[in-house]
């Protein structure tokens, strides 16, 4: 197949890209812009590593087409923290020490975003449901799910930069 | 004393995470280097197959493909993948059974031959053009039918297929006596499965000539010096003229001890002369990775009345799979530790350690003692039963303590803590109130367990264990650590920092760790063997120490004082007597540099250990688990940890190294399944079929820290890397016994294997 100009927004910029039509947005993101936090897991739904958001809600890049989103809003890892300062959901993962390797860090932290974007006080359990499909070997998930308890509470009192 | 520590023990946040929350940080995979080549290798079909006729020529014409690796193109030399046996000082277990690429394969998903191209999807597509036409051979999976006569040999070399025999080094008493004299005497035979480490990251690797011939290696590898010697041995390049760079690691758990991706990617980066890169796939990380090893361990252990062990042995085949890599080490440690656990006068250890037509097996944490203790803390639970005894009495009456033997003889152990970590689990868990009152029947039973462990922190003395750290400090106060350590997700350069930090009187931050580049740092045995925060402690706090010499001796002329009157904490340098009088520790690290009265002498501390003493830390595990006898269902409900720290150097990263530990061990115990069909194939290859644990799987967890300070440890600190796995899988399976009535003798638990020895209980027969 032939390749194809792609309009691409990603973390509030706009790029052109002449892509085969098959190519992942994981790839798309990963080879062709660099923005290599996105991360390959298991390249079919199963780990979560490479999650993105897309107008805003949890996609994994691995298993759509980068045409499929075009002029759609796109955040990837990379755009979270604001003029610096770090989105609060990234400041509690790194306070309560739920970052080990850090491999499924980025996926993690932007499905806990679209779940406090949706439901600024989930309970522990909806917590833990939410982010089922984000797989972690290193920490046993029990700081993961303090720090985005702890994030909402900063969120809810005002602590986000309305990203 | 604790108050008196200023870094050591805060739970500080690491250096690594900021990069890690914020997408910066860079693993191997995410590493391009300008006309990179993309790696793919083809894989064979068979368990094992000679391959008869290999046709490349269509594949090396498609445009973009820069070349084809066979066979033919590979070293024509022995080597082993796996890293240990370098270091293990008596050498009887040395063996070098692969090539780079083998003919015959010996396993289904073993690499036949790879290709470099221009990128992904012209290597992909090189890899259909590869016409391969193979004899199959007969083949073997199981260790017990590996040994039988007939059966289907693996290697030429391996009568019955057994690599080698080991026998325990630290026999004691006469077992066989030991038994005739005992009046209770418990027999099980156990089976563990091969567990996938499973890192998020997937094994990858970048590697790159440059015009001189030498070549640099980026690879998540936990041991980059002993990697560098393995590669160099296989590809008969001398260490020099390799440069091996660990980057971040996006999950180790030992799979990083042995090569993975490495020699075929720098196979083809010798032959294209191109920066290469091969990325493995999960399904590659899980079908040509190594494993955990499966055991079959025939236990026995005979008992008096009132509970004191007299007798213990045990009978192990270990299935290498299909090549030898570190077996025989592991299966060393795993006699080790389930003979020396407890107080026993009369032990006995024989392993055969065999070859089957399965992914390789290798290091994996625990590293043979969780395999050990599956079985072995399940016989004590059988005994305790049998003699009427509360399985936690009969530990606390039996197991090994401060100023015995360790597991190593020549070691005694330093201190011991299980007890106290016992009864504050037990406490944590409610033992005896709940095991008092907990519900037996109906449809879904409650029960509880326990299992108690122990763990080295490092490998002396079967091992060499040995490392180097070297700190200078700039003239703005900061400083520069270079020490072996790997960040693999542990946290290790934040304990490094911390140590040296504490060490020198200055703050962690200012400290900046270089680590993983054999070209900048020392000799280091490498992050394995829980050995890190031990022994590379031990060498950073001595390096820090030296610095502090030079630090306080530099601030003694500036300040006309004598260096025995000074201190230094937090960045500053001050009088004892009179904490305020004294000058930052950046002024007298500029006086070093910027000096200009001819006394210039850069402060600087550097310290080469080699370790002469090893202290284990110890733990107890209690699991609470609800057993659904329709499904057959284990839903673990509470696990209560105790883990003998010596000190945590910092707790919020030994906490966060537990419960990982919980639920890695949770997974093996009763999800994770390497499941390999009748002709040899893997089917779970993927995160659908084997199911590490998710966040819906959490327990209720208390992870409980008992810290007495050590003198054998940097600032008292013991190791925490691996034990906290080692018991996950015995107390929960002492906890389904609790419920049910019935003994779980293979790994995983799963519902199929609950039902079936609930239906065999009902049926009348004896669960055991």
């Amino acid at each position: 197949m032939s390749k194809q100009i792609v309009r691409l927004s990603v973390n509030g910029s706009n790029h052109e890209l002449l892509l085969e039509p098959q190519m992942t947005l994981l790839q798309a993101l990963r080879d062709e812009l660099g923005l290599t936090g996105t991360k390959y897991g298991c390249g079919v739904c199963e780990c979560g590593a490479c999650t993105v958001l897309v107008d805003g809600k949890p996609v994994l890049a691995c298993s759509i087409l980068a045409i499929s989103v075009r002029d759609k809003d796109i955040l990837t890892i990379e755009g979270l923290a604001g003029n610096g300062n770090l989105h609060p959901i990234q400041q509690a993962f790194i306070d309560y020490g739920a970052i080990q390797c850090g491999f499924c860090t980025p996926g993690m932290i932007l499905s806990s975003k679209a779940l406090l974007d949706e439901n600024p006080r989930p309970s522990r359990q909806e917590v833990k449901e939410w982010l089922a499909g984000n797989l972690c070997r290193c920490t046993g998930y029990v700081k993961i799910i303090e720090a985005v308890m702890a994030a909402s509470e900063t969120m809810v009192k005002g602590g986000s930069h309305g990203k | 004393m604790a108050s008196e520590l200023a870094v050591v023990g805060k739970r500080l946040t690491r250096p690594d995470v900021a990069a890690k929350a914020t997408g910066s940080a860079l693993y191997t995979t995410d590493m391009t280097l300008p006309g990179m080549l993309t790696a793919a290798v083809l894989r064979s079909p068979h368990a094992h197959a000679r391959i008869v006729k290999i046709d490349t020529s269509r594949a090396a014409k498609l445009p973009g493909v820069m070349a084809v690796l066979t066979t033919r193109d590979v070293p024509d030399k022995l080597f082993n993948m796996g890293t240990s046996e370098l270091l293990i000082i008596k050498k009887e277990h040395l063996i070098a059974d692969q090539h780079v690429l083998n003919n015959p394969v010996r396993y289904a998903g073993e690499a036949v031959a790879a290709v470099a191209a221009v990128d992904e999807a012209t290597a992909q597509a090189a890899l259909e053009l590869i016409e391969v036409e193979y004899e199959v051979l007969p083949a073997v999976f199981d260790p017990l039918e590996a040994i039988k006569p007939g059966a289907p040999r693996v290697h030429d070399f391996a009568g019955n297929n057994i690599a080698q025999h080991l026998s325990h080094p630290y026999v004691s008493g006469d077992v066989e006596k030991g038994f005739r004299e005992s009046d209770a005497v418990i027999e099980g035979t156990f089976t563990t499965s091969k567990q996938k480490t499973a890192p998020l990251e997937p094994a990858s690797c970048v590697a790159s000539f440059d015009a001189n011939g030498r070549v640099t290696v980026w690879s998540p590898a936990q041991r980059p010096f002993l990697a560098r010697r393995r590669l160099g041995e296989a590809f008969d390049i001398p260490e020099g003229k390799i440069r091996w760079i660990t980057p971040l690691i996006g999950g180790g758990f030992g799979n990083g001890a042995s090569l993975r991706a490495e020699p075929i990617c720098v196979a083809l980066a010798q032959k294209t002369r191109r920066p290469v890169k091969l990325e493995y796939s999960r399904e590659e990380q899980f079908v040509a990775t190594e494993t955990r090893t499966r055991f079959v361990q025939m236990v026995k252990l005979g008992v008096k009345k009132d509970g004191t062990m007299i007798a213990l042995q045990t009978r192990v085949i270990a299935d290498a799979g299909a090549y030898f890599s570190a077996t025989g080490s592991i299966t060393g440690v795993n006699m080790a530790y389930l003979l020396g656990l407890y107080r026993v006068p009369n032990t006995a250890g024989q392993a055969d350690i065999v070859y089957t037509n399965t992914t390789p097996s290798g290091a994996v944490r625990g590293y043979g003692n969780p395999e050990g203790m599956f079985a072995l803390e399940q016989v004590v639970d059988m005994a305790a039963e049998k003699i009427g005894m509360d399985p936690m009495e009969l530990r606390l009456k039996n197991h090994r303590t401060t100023g015995e033997p360790s597991r190593s003889p020549s070691i005694t152990i330093e201190s011991c803590r299980l007890a106290e970590c016992m009864q504050l689990g037990a406490e944590k868990i409610g033992w005896k109130e709940k095991r008092a009152t907990r519900n037996k029947a109906g449809i879904k039973r409650r029960g509880l367990g326990m299992a108690v462990t122990t763990h080295n922190a490092g490998s002396f003395p079967r091992m060499l264990d040995y490392t180097n750290a070297t700190i200078k400090l700039n003239e703005d106060g900061s400083a520069n650590l270079t020490a072996g350590c790997c960040e693999l997700g542990q946290g290790i350069t934040g304990v490094v920092s911390q140590i040296a930090a504490e060490a020198l009187g200055m703050h962690a931050q200012d400290i900046v760790v270089y680590a993983g580049d054999t070209d900048v740092n020392e000799f280091d045995a490498g992050c394995v063997g829980s050995r890190a925060t031990y022994n590379i402690g031990n060498a950073v706090v001595r390096a820090a120490s030296e610095a502090k010499q030079k630090l306080l001796e530099r601030a003694a002329k500036m300040l006309e004082a004598e260096p025995g009157e000074l201190e230094a904490r937090e960045g500053r340098v001050f009088f004892k007597v009179a904490p305020d009088k004294g000058i930052t520790i950046a002024e007298v690290a500029k006086d070093a540099i910027y000096n200009f009265k001819g006394d210039a002498g850069q402060i600087s501390g550097h310290c080469s250990w080699e370790a002469k003493w090893n202290t284990p830390a110890f733990e107890a595990v209690f699991a609470e688990v609800e057993v659904d006898t329709e499904t057959g269902e284990v839903r673990v409900i509470k696990v209560a940890q105790a883990h003998d720290i010596g000190r945590a150097i910092n707790p919020l990263t030994v906490e966060g190294q537990l419960e990982g530990s919980i639920m890695q061990g949770m997974g093996w115990a009763l999800t994770e399944d390497f499941a390999v069909n009748s002709k040899g194939i893997l089917e779970s290859d993927n995160f659908t079929s084997y199911k590490i644990p998710s966040s819906m799987d959490i327990p209720e967890t208390e992870v409980l820290l008992v810290e007495y300070p050590i003198e054998s440890g940097p600032f008292g600190a013991k190791s925490v890397g691996e034990c906290g796995v080692n018991a996950i899988a015995p107390a929960i399976a002492n906890a389904i016994s609790d419920a049910t009535g019935i003994r779980l003798f293979e790994l995983p638990m799963n519902p199929e294997r609950v039902l079936h020895a609930l239906h065999r209980k009902e049926a009348g027969g004896l669960s055991y």
